[in-house]
């Protein structure tokens, strides 16, 4: 047959491309602003935009969903083209892609700053950008798997494989964790509740981390490293067993996030074991990075994309490494809730996704432009400087990590807590905050001068936007041949292939969450634990606005270290009507969740709380805690109290009939009290400012079981 | 894998080379993506065992805790612990020490008093015990009265409606006699920004009717 002639889209990819150098260098700037904030509290400059709860999740959105994500198309689009021999399946599919995408990064980016959040780590977009970001992921999805049955070659490479479970992965995660029901167009409540929330969250959040940072890396090391290097990948069967084994191991390990928590042991051990067995899966995305290298040793010296390749690598063995060790209960008793988990997780964003995605673009640009890279010595000292801004942004973090997990644990030869005081466990880790923000800088210096050399190589070429290429179209796939094996005739449907992943990824999710949820001995519920007032509702989402979960756990674990500390510890049946659940997954800031309870370790006045709020430093200059002074000036919004009512009793809360009607007649009675009080207390504050509805949920936290514990 | 099929692609690829020039290996045929060749190198020994060694850990551990249960789940271990503290620490009754209560003036007890301080009372009575959302430390005037034995009990049973919680868990006597001996050192140093006099004039222990 003769070869046909078409054109590979290039513009696409250098659209992405740009997108993601330019969230690159949003994204980051934003972790280098949070890295210094953390320990100079006055950067927030007393403006709500720029408080860590809210930059925090910015940076994490920018990172994954903007600078990765575009990484993620960029490779995408470029690769699956060439393996494919064809045009992608649609030019109006890719802008709607392109343009939806970015727009998605914006309002996410709008959105966060307001404070507008389901505070649902990775995810904590409100539901009409959810809905958004599902009409794109489908486009997406449409436009590959269009360009899959188009496709001139008969068998799909193990880099599109990757592809395809990442997109099928990330639909049913984004979907299943996107159940809510809306208040307002910027309001909305989750569908699960207290434990189960957690649960479908961190399925979710761990296999954001596993299908939109690992396998599409994956899929781009396996074309990009080949390429790069010039070498024959190591082994075929390798990329088998271990492609399928990732992805039906990664699914069950979720639960690792929750470990000590109320969340069902068996589910726990789960999470243990299958986190444990996605150690040589992992390995074997490493093994054949690293082999397929062989040969190529003496190019990697010289050339600087094999150089980020490497490390990019080996940073991916070593935090799927560590990722499992942090799942073993007994390590992750030390490593929760510390700096240790933003270690761990910054080997692998710095290391893996970043540098494969510089090494990728140092690659690409020139190809896309026709020309050479500009400067091999820029690139050279782009490779140190971020290599060093990793080790000082990691190292200082594990010490600051264990440090603090070790001061939680002492106690005096009398039994007492040698560091009552959650703060002094802070203040002696600072010099670790410190060497972290210089890290980060290191890093980010280094990305500005990828951009820069970058942007010098696009100036030097010319840019071909329709780039021609030749090949014999595709004959008709038959049925299985004869002697065909079962996996070589896979990669040849596609469809099949998308229905095979799809079923593998389910299963971990389905056996895991379902049964925590419709098996009632499984969170066991309490009796006393009762719907929160419409004020302490209404204050509870103050608390979610403004992103108090990324400071401050609502999580007591059963050690004796903390339940002397904070007091009982949590228990399933307390959060059955926390939608969505609070539990949080760092402690820069002390556990809240027995903050309320009277008798207990930690209660405080509202007095208190009111001027700790307004200016946390006046309570203990050491606090690295930014001041909320806005709390007293804006007002709840009350006309939204009926309808969040009514939306809570659909989700099954159970208020009396009716009582949307009388709820706020409630909430002022409630607010009025803590607004007298305070006034006792020579502080002057309206009853419906947000602040008033906020110190009503603190001094709720916790109080319902030990009202029991009472009788 | 290399298997049969391979003979059906073969005809596109007849010039390719069979084995890796550099490593002498086996390329498998057929498998050409856009110039990238895959190898025909079998798993990694050592690889293989890891992953078996890690799914026979994984089996062991979920049977141990969730088949045979011999090894306590974290409630379990948690009140076990506990138990554990209960035997190790007898610690005196606070109450008790309230009796023999003397104010103390030594520079070791009154330092590590201050570093009590510092960590816990500040963050209510003020850096300098000037008093904040909690009284004025520095004044002759007591809310629940002037003596160490008066102030012990505050610290050890609080006084929850006014937010001071009980630390009989969080401090031994010792620690508190020692910051209770600090706190009355304070009288009379006048810091900055005090806060005005609440409850009774004590002056030498005892209450001033005024």
């Amino acid at each position: 047959m003769e070869p046909e002639k078409f054109y590979y889209d290039n513009k696409i990819v250098k659209q992405f491309a740009y997108a993601t150098m330019i969230w690159g260098v949003v994204g980051l700037l934003y972790g280098l602003f949070a890295a210094f904030h953390i320990f100079l509290p006055s950067w927030g400059m007393h403006l709500e935009y720029f408080t860590f709860g809210r930059i925090r999740p910015i940076h994490t959105n920018a990172a994954i969903f903007a600078f990765v994500g575009n990484g993620i198309f960029t490779a995408v689009y470029y690769s699956m083209q060439r393996l494919l021999k064809t045009r992608m399946y649609s030019d109006l599919l890719s802008k709607i892609h392109f343009w939806g995408w970015q727009l998605i990064i914006v309002s996410a980016a709008l959105t966060l700053s307001l404070g507008i959040t389901i505070s649902k780590e990775y995810a904590e977009l409100e539901w009409p950008i959810d809905i958004a970001i599902t009409l794109v992921w489908v486009v997406f999805g449409i436009n590959m798997f269009g360009t899959l049955l188009q496709r001139r070659v008969s068998h799909i490479y193990v880099a599109i494989w990757f592809y395809i479970a990442t997109w099928v992965t990330v639909a049913v995660l984004h979907i299943v964790n996107s159940f809510e029901l809306p208040v307002s167009l910027f309001k909305s409540y989750p569908l699960f509740a207290g434990v189960q929330d957690a649960l479908v969250q961190w399925w979710y959040g761990h296999n954001a981390v596993a299908f939109f940072l690992t396998t599409p890396y994956l899929g781009l090391m396996y074309y990009f490293v080949p390429k790069a290097a010039n070498r024959p990948i190591y082994s075929y069967r390798l990329s088998i067993i271990h492609f399928w084994a990732l992805i039906f191991l990664y699914i069950w390990a979720g639960p690792h996030h929750l470990l000590y928590s109320a969340l069902p042991e068996w589910v726990q051990s789960l999470g243990v074991a299958f986190s444990i067995m996605l150690i040589a899966p992992s390995w074997g995305g490493m093994i054949n990075g690293l082999l397929t290298l062989r040969g190529a040793w003496d190019k990697v010296r010289e050339d600087p994309v094999l150089k980020f390749f490497v490390v990019a690598v080996t940073a991916y063995g070593m935090s799927t490494f560590e990722g499992p060790m942090m799942s073993l209960k007994w390590v992750n008793a030390i490593s929760h809730f510390t700096d240790w988990t933003i270690a761990h997780v910054h080997i692998g964003a710095l290391g893996w996704n970043g540098f494969l995605t510089f090494g990728m673009l140092y690659w690409l640009i020139p190809k896309l432009f026709n020309t050479k890279l500009y400067s091999i010595k820029l690139a050279n000292t782009h490779f140190w400087i971020a290599t060093l801004g990793i080790l000082f942004y990691a190292i200082p973090l594990y010490f600051a990590g264990i440090t603090q997990a070790s001061m939680w644990k002492q106690f005096t030869p009398e039994g007492f807590l040698v560091y009552p005081n959650f703060l002094e466990t802070v203040t002696q880790i600072l010099p670790m905050y410190h060497i972290r923000a210089f890290g980060g800088t290191l890093y980010y210096t280094g990305l500005l001068l990828w951009v820069y050399n970058m942007y010098k190589t696009v100036k030097a070429g010319s840019f071909i936007a329709d780039e021609e290429s030749q090949a014999v179209p595709l004959q008709t796939q038959g049925k299985r041949a004869a002697g065909e094996g079962w996996h070589r005739f896979l990669e040849r449907k596609p469809i099949l292939f998308l229905i095979a992943a799809m079923v593998v990824i389910l299963i971990g999710g389905i056996i895991e969450i379902i049964p925590t949820y419709f098996i009632k001995t499984n969170v066991p519920t309490i009796e006393s634990v009762k719907p929160y007032t419409p004020l302490e509702l209404q204050g509870r989402d103050v608390y979610v606005s403004e992103g108090c979960y990324n400071c401050h756990s609502q999580m007591i674990r059963p050690f004796r270290s903390e339940t002397e500390r904070y007091g009982e510890y949590s228990k399933a049946g307390e959060v059955v009507y926390d939608h969505p659940f609070q539990y949080g997954s760092k402690r820069t800031g002390p556990d809240l969740a027995r903050e309320g309870v009277k008798s207990g370790k930690l209660y405080k006045p509202d007095s208190w709380h009111y001027n700790h709020l307004m200016d946390p430093q006046k309570i203990n200059d050491k606090s690295i805690m930014p001041p909320y002074p806005w709390l007293a000036k804006k007002d709840i919004n009350l006309r939204l109290t009926p309808k969040k009512i009514r939306v809570m009793q659909k989700l099954g809360v159970p208020y009396p009939e009716g009582y949307d009607k009388i709820a706020n007649d409630e909430l002022m009675k409630q607010a009025k009290g803590i607004a007298d009080g305070l006034k006792a207390e020579g502080i002057d504050v309206e009853p419906t400012r947000q602040v008033v509805a906020l110190i009503a949920y603190l001094q709720r936290l916790g109080t319902d079981i030990m009202v029991e514990k009472n009788k | 894998m290399a298997t049969n099929d391979e003979k059906n692609n073969n005809l596109h690829h007849a010039n390719e080379p069979e084995f890796d020039e550099i490593t002498h290996e086996k390329l498998l045929a057929g498998h050409e993506y856009d110039g990238i060749r895959e190898l025909d190198n079998d798993l990694p020994p050592w690889w293989k065992y890891l992953f078996y060694l890690t799914i026979i850990f994984a089996v062991v551990f979920l049977l141990v805790y969730h088949v045979f249960k011999s090894a306590d789940l974290q409630d379990v271990k948690y009140e076990k612990e506990i138990a554990a503290a209960a035997d190790l620490y007898k610690r005196e009754d606070p109450a008790k020490a309230a009796a023999s209560l003397t104010v103390l003036t030594d520079n070791e007890s009154l330092d590590d008093g201050k570093a009590t301080f510092d960590k816990i009372c500040s963050v209510c009575h003020g850096k300098h015990g000037e008093g904040l959302i909690g009284p004025n430390f520095t004044d002759e005037y007591w809310i629940h009265g002037g003596t160490i034995q008066n102030m012990y009990e505050i610290v050890i049973n609080g006084v929850l409606e006014k937010g001071m919680i009980s630390y009989k868990d969080q401090l031994s006597p010792k620690q508190i006699q020692n910051v209770l001996s600090y706190i009355i050192s304070l009288k009379g140093s006048n810091p900055p920004n005090p806060k005005a006099p609440e409850g009774d004039r004590w002056v030498n222990g005892e209450k001033v009717s005024e």
